[in-house]
């Protein structure tokens, strides 16, 4: 049933237009490139921030306040320009054994990260960063460089994109 | 000159850590996530101090304030993909030295973007004790934004020119 709507999703005309005229196809890859930076830096920051390595001497919440609102507008253009590359190609991704890795891995990064948020006007309170704040950081950035490791090794392993 | 350059690129490929990287199975698409790992945090950090300058999000955290906050992991970050593009750059470096999408990027956009990089991050200061943000820095925010996005343009292009 997947690769019969993958099938059709494939053929539309505009997902074939989008991924074969050259100038769009190198703008979703420009536009996800780029929304991933602004997705995972400023997400990496506040998780460095928590573990101590980062503008100690301000709290967690002014770097969070600043960064939370337009890493969630990225992650749209990174997940909407994702999309469009992927519907491209949908029958070949959609069995891909390394694409479903990819989009776990990444899938759990933005769990830890609406944690992260979530708990940063907690943590704040506190006199001291407490110890969960910290596991639910550093697995946040391990999970968002697994995410970048495993986007590389869609094609890499798989020859897809 | 154009043969000197093309003899290095040639030396560079075949050098031992080269050849390493682009016969081992494993090791090409981690030096590629070192490369984006380090993008995250230079590009993140970066056009976070860009978008301050122009006034997107918490206006009572002055500019200066965020470029110190991110300015230790903003070089690391450099550091990091300057490293990993490096690498990616010594398993073909004869290709990519006649390509020119990559010679506009390494040559013209990337020096360009750093040098109005550093140029904002020492000017930073005095912008936020003014009373309000001149146009200068609004304008340097916005044009090394667009700046970022050419590298990111030409990088990208790099294989539909090849």
């Amino acid at each position: 049933m997947f690769l019969h709507l993958g099938r059709l999703l494939q053929n539309n005309s505009f997902i074939v237009t989008i991924n074969e005229v050259p100038v769009t196809a190198a703008a979703l890859e420009i536009i996800h490139y780029f929304s991933m930076f602004l997705v995972v830096g400023p997400t990496a920051m506040v998780d460095l921030r928590v573990l101590g390595a980062a503008d100690r001497h301000h709290p967690v919440a002014e770097l969070a306040e600043r960064f939370f609102p337009w890493v969630w507008v990225a992650l749209a253009f990174n997940a909407l320009s994702g999309f469009l590359m992927f519907a491209g190609n949908a029958v070949a991704y959609i069995p891909e054994s390394t694409f479903h890795a990819k989009m776990l891995v990444t899938l759990l990064a933005i769990i830890f990260t609406l944690a992260v948020q979530r708990g940063v006007p907690k943590w704040d309170r506190s006199p001291s960063m407490p110890a969960t704040a910290k596991i639910v950081a550093i697995i946040s950035v391990l999970l968002w460089i697994g995410a970048i490791l495993a986007g590389v090794e869609v094609p890499a392993l798989s020859g897809i994109g | 000159m154009v043969g000197e350059v093309v003899n290095f690129g040639n030396w560079l490929q075949n050098t031992s850590w080269a050849l390493a990287i682009a016969t081992s199975d494993w090791a090409y698409p981690f030096v590629q996530a070192t490369h984006f790992t380090g993008l995250s945090l230079w590009i993140g950090t970066s056009v976070a101090v860009d978008l301050s300058l122009l006034g997107v999000g918490n206006r009572r955290q002055p500019p200066s304030r965020l470029s110190d906050a991110l300015f230790l992991w903003n070089w690391i970050g450099f550091a990091i993909a300057i490293a990993g593009g490096f690498l990616l750059f010594s398993v073909s470096a004869a290709t990519y030295l006649v390509n020119a999408a990559f010679l506009t990027k390494l040559g013209l956009l990337i020096p360009l973007a750093v040098i109005l990089h550093v140029a904002v991050q020492k000017r930073v200061r005095g912008w936020g004790q003014m009373p309000a943000m001149p146009a200068v820095a609004k304008l340097a925010g916005l044009a090394e934004l667009l700046l970022w996005l050419s590298v990111a343009t030409a990088a990208v292009s790099i294989p539909y020119l090849a």
